[in-house]
């Protein structure tokens, strides 16, 4: 092929197109972020803003929230966008314009995240945390470790290993919830707020006050200070919006016992194997493609149906049995 | 046709990677510079054109990819291991979007046409070009020009389609003339190799074909 050749072929093929200019120049800054937050990860130097909260008033929290933005240090990134559907919103500081949140966008101290009416979604945090937003939720992200609750509801799964979890507190305008490893939801109800607990410990507390504990299977209603106290089992059907909003699973390679790990913890339930063979075999076959968009009871079935086991829901199990 | 590989030089690959993860932010501006428009360019026809969806899975790719680079063996070019995490991507994305299993196939996911364009090494003979109309045929070449190492296929553009002198496209990427001369030889060298191979056809049946 000669010179003139290759001339005619490029030419004749036409230029490569360039993307659009404001995406290139909206990546460029979102993946910059997405990029020092890897930086600052590998090298263990990931600072966490510190907010000047006045530790006993919780309205105030809601007030400091709001001025933040303007105040502190340079946003940093502190996890990441996993999942929208419907549609995730977010802005940067208080007078940011809004925009779409995509999977893998960073998420930024200072950013104040929406959910439509019909949409939800999922952020991951430092340390592995799950938070989901259910549907018309707003938060702001005032720290690492600190969401504010505006509106809507907040689900936060913070790992099976309570020893491990990572920190973080979650601040309405009544008061704050801390975990101690769990899975929990907290909803800013008109004139209150309820913390349903589905696994391990929260604190709520109210101002200065004294933490007062919820643990697996409670349901703590806070209006005016006083709190009321009732039963949310963990697969109960209040739960069903947290498996809408679930990130989904990367299941290659993964054994088919981890899967059932994994879809157990997302359905509130424990697996129970008929047999000890069956249980053999869910440990040794291992899995390969993807339940990408799946839910995690569809994922459940989508995966069983490739094995020769199938998978039965009763109230708190997951039971597996050998296919019929 | 020999089992020439026209990746980008692992070594280089590597070093990128490194600066990258050690926070140079020059490396950054590199890495996005080189890969965001041809990624870009590979994930938009893989979504049916449509920009929010090349978006969305673009952004999600290169995140993911960054996420994962410290786990980067090497094993083919970076650009290639970066198109794997954007086709399952695209398959996710549009799974998530429309709940089906719909995978969008186009021409170039063809595993030979693949294994020619992206890892160029040693394919099979095709005879693709005939088989498809010229605006295919243009995309598949400005694809080829998408996978050679980083600045091949601009130089190429800018020399060829732009009229640049070697002078103007040494002075572009910050190179002396010589340097900029050897570097176009490798081009096309390397795209003139890509193109046999992935289209097994000489360039002037490829350019007939383009209606040139």
């Amino acid at each position: 092929m000669q010179d003139h050749d290759i001339e005619k072929v490029l030419k004749a093929a036409g230029p490569r197109e360039r993307p659009p200019v404001e995406i290139e120049r909206a990546m460029r800054e979102n993946l910059r972020q997405e990029w020092r937050s890897v930086v600052a990860e590998r090298h263990g130097r990931q600072r966490r803003v510190a907010l000047a909260l006045a530790a006993g008033v919780m309205a105030t929290a809601i007030g400091a929230w709001l001025v933040v933005p303007n105040f502190t240090a340079p946003a940093q990134a502190v996890g990441t966008v996993a999942l929208t559907t419907g549609g995730l919103h977010a802005k940067s500081g208080r007078f940011g314009s809004w925009e779409r949140a995509v999977p893998g966008a960073p998420v930024m101290t200072g950013q104040t995240l929406a959910t439509e009416p019909t949409g939800r979604g999922a952020i991951t945090l430092a340390g592995g945390i799950s938070a989901r937003l259910d549907q018309a939720t707003r938060i702001g992200v005032a720290a690492a470790d600190r969401l504010v609750i505006e509106r809507g509801a907040v689900y936060v799964d913070a790992g099976a290993d309570a020893a491990a979890a990572a920190p973080l507190e979650i601040v309405t305008a009544a008061g704050s919830v801390r975990h101690v490893g769990t899975q929990y939801e907290v909803r800013v109800l008109e004139g209150g707020v309820r913390v349903r607990v589905r696994e391990g410990t929260v604190e709520w507390r109210t101002g200065s006050g004294p933490a007062t504990s919820g643990r697996a299977g409670e349901q703590l209603t806070i209006s005016d200070s006083r709190i009321e106290r009732g039963r949310v089992e963990p697969h109960d059907q209040a739960w069903d919006w947290v498996a809408a909003a679930a990130p989904g699973i990367d299941v290659e390679g993964m054994s088919l016992t981890g899967f059932l790990d994994w879809a157990a913890r997302e359905l509130g339930r424990r697996v129970e194997f008929t047999t000890p063979e069956v249980a053999r075999e869910a440990a040794a076959v291992v899995l390969h493609g993807s339940v990408a968009g799946l839910s995690p009871p569809e994922a459940l079935q989508a995966v069983l149906a490739t094995t020769r086991m199938q998978a039965s829901l009763t109230d708190g199990l997951i039971v597996v049995a050998a296919r019929q | 046709m020999g089992c020439h590989r026209v990746e980008q030089d692992p070594s280089a690959d590597r070093q990128l990677i490194r600066r990258m993860l050690a926070g140079d932010e020059r490396a950054y501006e590199a890495f996005f510079n080189d890969y965001f428009p041809r990624l870009y360019r590979f994930a938009l026809p893989r979504l049916n054109g449509d920009i929010e969806a090349t978006r969305d899975v673009v952004q999600a790719t290169l995140a993911k990819a960054m996420r994962k680079m410290a786990d980067f063996r090497g094993e083919s070019g970076l650009f290639t291991w970066v198109c794997q995490i954007c086709r399952r991507e695209a398959v996710d994305h549009i799974r998530a979007r429309y709940r089906q299993s719909r995978a969008v196939v186009l021409i170039d996911d063809l595993p030979e046409l693949r294994r020619a364009i992206e890892d160029i090494e040693a394919p099979d003979e095709f005879d693709l070009a005939r088989a498809h109309d010229r605006a295919e045929t243009g995309r598949l070449v400005r694809s080829v020009l998408d996978r050679l190492p980083s600045n091949y296929g601009d130089a190429l553009e800018w020399k060829y389609m732009e009229g640049r002198t070697v002078e103007e496209i040494g002075a572009r990427l910050g190179i002396g003339t010589t340097a900029a001369q050897s570097l176009l030889a490798r081009a096309r060298t390397a795209f003139r190799e890509a193109l046999e191979q992935a289209f097994g056809a000489e360039a002037a049946d490829i350019a007939g074909n383009l209606g040139a």
